[in-house]
């Protein structure tokens, strides 16, 4: 899938900017504050219907204007056009695909596959369990719409049996033990579901880290992701070890009124050969894990969607040695399409470029070609 | 400017319904006191006689204008098969099939802890009382398949198989007369977790 082009109507500091892209690399150059990554939370916008850090869509309003406006043009087998725009008197955001209204975000969702590498994924290799959950889980939700559906359920499931187990604490009503069970059973159901899938998962994308790892490091290191949920488990006896687990918990279950046993409390480990990189992990170590982290998520979306995503990469080759920058840009000759934002010309020269890659400079909201 | 108090109380009274909002409400009061006054009246007085006349049936909740409804008092149905629906509109949905002839069961509901249904504040007692003629053999269960109809399936199911009925579920899956290729994936993905021997 290729981008072709964006348009941008008071998209923060972008007043009116129509960019057009190569199918290679497209790398976009400007100071702090001058609206280069404006660029990739525009495309993260068409891809998505969401904003790349999360925030409020009025925020992404420029600061004089009501409204902002985002056109793009994909090109896959067919041509797709997709426009967003946002009203600040209305407060409400509008999808068009085609020119047809799209009113849920699901509907999008897959359509245009999109990896991201930014500032923010240190948090995957050095933060708690919750943010290598979030990265799985996204992967996954992205691959399967039946992963999606399941995962939604079992927080449903979560937020439905904790509002019991609080009950039961505050009223003592024996007749509620009765729907626990019931409450219990679809936990374990459609945990074990979503455990089986993660096992599964894990087993698939472990290859393409190594691979990404040594594309990028060319040492022997290994890396290896470990699944770690609330035992050892194999594949078969899921729900029965889960149904033993939650047995031994039940009473701190009603004493805390917590879910204690579950796939949201499951972890993932990085290692690099055999050490954990948490614990053990030099800086570098740990940079590398996290761009090959991404380059894994690019070729598994690639294979099991068999649609090929955009790569954004924010701001990554400033602070990286030479000999990791031109590896890394060797490597996005096999990628596709990317766009790789830079604050400046560091590293720059020694990049590995193709003929029709596009430098693209940005200063203050308004874009020149290089 | 102020708004005449009729007028605002129309509004307010309609904006009180399902997928009504203030503006929506705002349209069909001035609609309303647009319209031919003969049409107000019997949109008024189908309402009231929709509080009046029709009511809950005694024995299934179905909705009814007798005390007991017409599926529970016809000859025609097997008696002895009992379909279970959170709603009265699923038995509409239901019949409309023509593939059912028992009779049915309105929960008026399912299990959700978080907006505080439980047991108590469903229709069960009264369905277990149903079994006491020993006419019911079967319960089909017809919930919902989201999170809290599958377990209200599961509650039911563990409470009532112990009195020696015979329990099942509705099959749930592939829309029929589709295609495979155009159901949408969690649909398949859903079918295919769940499919039966054959
Ligand atoms: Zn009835």
């Amino acid at each position: 899938m290729i981008l072709k082009s964006i348009e941008l109507k008071n998209f923060r500091l972008h007043k009116d900017s129509v960019l057009t892209f190569s199918e290679n690399l497209n790398f976009i150059v400007g100071g702090n504050g001058q609206g280069k990554t404006t660029i990739l939370e525009a495309i993260y916008y068409m891809c998505t219907t969401k904003s790349l850090n999360q925030s409020p869509d009025i925020e992404s309003v420029n600061f004089e204007e009501k409204f902002f406006e985002i056109k793009g043009q994909f090109e896959d087998l067919t041509k797709n056009r997709i426009n967003i725009n946002f009203n600040s008197d209305v407060g409400k955001k509008a999808v068009l695909l085609d020119e047809k209204q799209i009113f849920r975000a699901a509907d999008i969702i897959g359509k245009f596959p999109v990896v991201t590498l930014i500032q923010s994924d240190h948090e995957i290799t050095q933060g708690s369990p919750g943010e290598r959950r979030k990265f799985v889980d996204s992967i996954i939700s992205q691959a399967s719409e039946t992963y999606l559906k399941i995962f939604i359920d079992y927080n449903k499931t979560l937020r439905q049996r904790s509002s019991l187990l609080n009950q039961i604490r505050e009223t003592k009503n024996p007749s509620l033990y009765s729907q626990l069970d019931a409450w219990t059973s679809t936990l374990i159901k459609t945990g074990s579901e979503i455990i089986r899938h993660r096992i599964k998962f894990k087993n698939e994308f472990n290859e393409y880290v190594k691979n990404a790892y040594q594309k990028i490091m060319n040492t022997i290191e290994t890396p290896d992701i470990s699944y770690q949920t609330f035992t050892e488990i194999e594949d078969k006896n899921i729900e029965e070890e889960f149904a033993k687990e939650l047995n031994k918990k039940k009473e701190l279950e009603l004493i805390r009124a917590k879910n204690l046993v579950g796939p949201h409390r499951d972890d993932f480990i990085f290692n690099v050969n055999n050490r954990e990189l948490r614990r053990y992990g030099s800086q570098g170590q740990h940079k590398t894990f996290q761009i090959a982290l991404r380059f894994a998520q690019f070729f598994y979306m690639k294979d099991t969607m068999g649609r090929v995503p955009i790569f954004l990469m924010d701001d990554i080759f400033g602070e990286l040695d030479t000999y990791r920058a031109k590896k890394i840009s060797e490597y996005l000759k096999e990628v596709g399409q990317s766009f790789i934002t830079m604050t400046d010309f560091t590293n720059y020269s020694d990049l590995v470029k193709l003929e029709n890659d596009k430098l693209i400079e940005v200063e203050n909201g308004t874009v020149t070609y290089v | 400017m102020l708004i005449p108090e009729p007028l605002q109380l129309v509004i307010d009274e309609l904006s009180k319904l399902p997928s009504i909002g203030k503006k929506t409400a705002q349209r069909l009061a001035l609609h309303l006191l647009k319209s031919d006054k003969e049409m107000v009246k019997s949109l008024a007085k189908g309402l009231i006689d929709l509080k009046e006349k029709i009511q809950f049936c005694e024995v299934c909740f179905n909705i009814s204008v007798a005390n007991i409804c017409e599926i529970c008092t016809s000859q025609k149905r097997d008696r002895s098969k009992i379909c279970v629906v959170e709603e009265a509109s699923d038995i509409i949905a239901i019949e409309r099939t023509n593939e059912f002839d028992g009779l049915y069961h309105v929960l008026g509901g399912v299990l959700s802890p978080l907006s505080g249904k439980g047991v108590e504040d469903l229709n069960i007692k009264e369905l277990l009382k149903r079994f006491e003629s020993n006419e019911v053999e079967e319960i089909i269960l017809a919930l919902n398949p989201d999170t809290e109809g599958e377990t209200t399936s599961l509650y039911m199911a563990k409470l009532i198989k112990p009195l020696g009925l015979k329990v099942s579920r509705i099959a749930r899956g592939l829309p029929i007369g589709g295609d495979l290729e155009f159901a949408d994936d969690a649909t398949i993905g859903r079918a295919v977790i769940s499919r039966i021997d054959i």
